[in-house]
């Protein structure tokens, strides 16, 4: 008796240690009310811990930064309410669920005054038109990366060349259907909205073509598969690429200039908001130019913000793999919601071609 | 003696493969390169990061605090439990009740997570540390009772009617007889609840809130981005701060060990230890 009597002293004590030093750490940072708290939700690492404590600083707000790891736990979250959220930062399809199941409130654009730094190219978008709900917080594209060992850079640069015989048992695509189908369908001249069964099917047909190419369909592996050299090329996002880029030398990034997928992380205001100022200060706060390219060089994604753009180093500014021509831009297309039946012959005819035999 | 050597080599061979990993990961954590594919240099960057980065800091905190009080409650709960359920006369009941415990062990975390979520948000909770206190507590308990109960089940009937026949009341009873034969019962619940509540991901995203987040919470979310070098040296740093641990608990009870055994030959020879 003595002996568990003695461990659970001593497990209180240690208790009580820690939780000194968490109330000391949280006091350190001011008091905390609904009034001066902003509750930021945001995926985990994405944004630079020095823009929030610069933020604090500026306009004395507190921030809790709280971070989710999937849109769907996001919108958990969110609908369930139980924390005033007054910031999240959810994906494109998600803004337009999101929309559809009144969870979020409408941006008062005469208070967002630095709405004018973003870019006419990433606005009013089929998934939030007009950008009534939503302001762009990163973008990116879905493209071809190739190990420049084995791989020209003539080589790869449209969707068809993923078709060229040479590549056989060499390719790796992302295990989306969406982005699969989608880029067979470029490839094809039609939208990556369509919803033409006969359009998607003839997609699925020419898609059983590659499979003699693919050597795998995967996930989040290709990051590590790529860098390792375990393949000379593969279909991914860019964010993905540029993480890959940092880390081989030898990798390369290209958007097919025929077109292909326009991704958005967007931030909003969700219903749970209580403190809405504070909301709209940090809009404003990292849509000022010189905070989002500072957020856009920490997190290595490509920034809507015109004006911050320019603040880049030229290097980073004139990389045609994530800041692609104006040209090309102009063909990129968002995914629409297209509701639960066609997404579920989406989802069908990729797992054909996933399990189609010659 | 043949015998003997393979099966140190087995041991060796056990340790090392468990081991490897936590190295690996620890070896990386010195790495320039930033990232876990080749070491380029040595840095202790990630160290100074990890130090620097206050909100770390204070969710690592707030996870051991949360790990060790959920499972400090869960054990006195599920030990009364598993007496409880080991007190009951019909097998029936019995069964019953430790079925019902079992449920709760197989029942999949996201749906008790989602559970806990509509629970507090319809009850008015508000979600933060208490949430999360009150749900690791919660799926901590089964665990408890399903070690407790089988030394409650070994405890010999006749201990306990000896120890009412030399005139023990119930509570010496209690906590003279059945608590220190249950004790490696007890410890090694209490260990379990700890390891799963510091583990747990899926109970604890549904039920986090107000800024309250803890490590398994934080680096699922970072793996969008890829997990940084940061958490790297996190690890490290708790694996070197639970083995002082191990390695004082095992110093401190050796030493008190002697000591017992010291005063114990000491009244046998009759002298008296101040």
């Amino acid at each position: 008796m003595k002996k568990v009597f003695s461990l659970a002293l001593g497990i209180l004590a240690v208790c009580g240690i820690l939780w000194f030093g968490v109330y000391h750490l949280s006091q350190s940072q001011g008091p905390v009310t609904t009034k001066n708290t902003l509750n930021l939700y945001n995926w985990g690492d994405y944004i630079d811990p020095q823009l929030i404590t610069k933020f604090e600083k500026q306009t004395g707000y507190h921030v809790q930064y709280e971070t989710f790891d999937s849109n769907e736990a996001m919108f958990t979250k969110i609908k369930q309410g139980g924390t005033p959220y007054d910031l999240a930062v959810p994906s494109d399809y998600m803004i337009e669920k999101m929309r559809k199941a009144n969870l979020l409130l409408p941006i008062d654009r005469k208070k967002l005054t630095n709405f004018k730094y973003l870019s006419a190219d990433f606005l009013n978008k089929s998934f939030d038109p007009k950008n009534r709900y939503s302001i762009p917080y990163f973008w990116g594209t879905l493209g071809i990366i190739y190990n420049d060992q084995q791989v020209k850079a003539s080589e790869v640069q449209h969707w068809n060349d993923l078709w060229n015989p040479k590549w056989k048992g060499q390719l790796m695509l992302v295990d989306s259907a969406r982005d699969i189908m989608g880029l067979t369908l470029i490839s094809q001249g039609h939208s990556v909205n369509t919803t033409n069964l006969a359009e998607m099917e003839a997609a699925q047909r020419k898609l059983d073509q590659l499979s003699g190419n693919v050597k795998a369909i995967v996930a989040d592996e290709i990051k590590l598969y790529m860098i390792q050299n375990e393949a000379p090329i593969a279909v991914t996002w860019s964010g993905e690429a540029s993480e890959m880029l940092a880390a081989n030398s030898h990798l390369h990034y290209v958007v097919p200039s025929e077109g292909s997928n326009l991704w958005f992380d967007n931030m909003v205001i969700p219903k749970t908001a209580k403190n809405k100022k504070a909301a709209y200060a940090f809009m404003n706060f990292m849509l000022e130019p010189e905070n989002a390219a500072k957020n856009a060089e920490y997190v290595g994604y490509a920034t809507p913000n015109e004006a911050a753009v320019k603040l880049l180093p030229a290097a980073v500014r004139n990389d045609k793999q994530f800041y692609p021509a104006n040209s090309t831009i102009d063909k990129l297309e968002v995914y629409q919601d297209l509701g639960q039946t066609k997404v579920e012959q989406y989802n069908d005819l990729f797992l054909k071609f996933k399990m189609f035999r010659q | 003696m043949k015998k003997v050597k393979v099966s140190s080599i087995y041991l060796i061979l056990v340790f090392v493969l468990l081991y490897a990993p936590i190295f690996y990961l620890i070896f990386f954590s010195f790495n320039q390169g930033g990232d876990m594919n080749q070491f380029t240099g040595f840095t202790w960057e990630h160290y100074a990061t990890l130090f620097a980065d206050q909100r770390m800091i204070q969710i690592v905190l707030n996870t051991l605090l949360l790990a060790l009080l959920s499972s400090l409650v869960a054990t006195l709960v599920g030990t009364f439990g598993a007496l409880g359920i080991a007190a009951r006369k019909q097998k029936r009941l019995r069964s019953t009740f430790l079925t019902l415990n079992n449920v709760l062990m197989v029942s999949p975390d996201v749906i008790i997570g989602a559970s806990f979520l509509i629970l507090f948000t319809s009850l008015g909770i508000s979600l933060g540390f208490g949430s999360v206190l009150i749900s690791h507590i919660a799926f901590s308990i089964p665990i408890v009772v399903l070690l407790v109960l089988p030394k409650v089940n070994e405890l010999d009937p006749a201990l306990l009617n000896a120890a009412q026949d030399l005139g023990a009341t119930r509570w010496q009873t209690f906590s003279r007889v059945i608590v220190p034969f249950i004790t490696p019962g007890i410890f090694s619940g209490f260990f379990m609840a700890f390891t799963y509540s510091l583990d747990d991901f899926a109970v604890t995203f549904f039920v986090t809130g107000n800024g309250f987040a803890t490590l398994a919470v934080e680096i699922y979310s970072r793996a969008r981005q890829g997990i940084s070098l940061e958490i790297n040296a996190l690890s490290a740093v708790m694996f070197v701060f639970a083995l002082v641990l191990v390695v004082g608990y095992y110093f401190i009870d050796q030493y008190s060990r002697t000591r017992r055994q010291k005063r114990k030959n000491h009244q046998k020879a009759g002298v008296m230890i101040p």
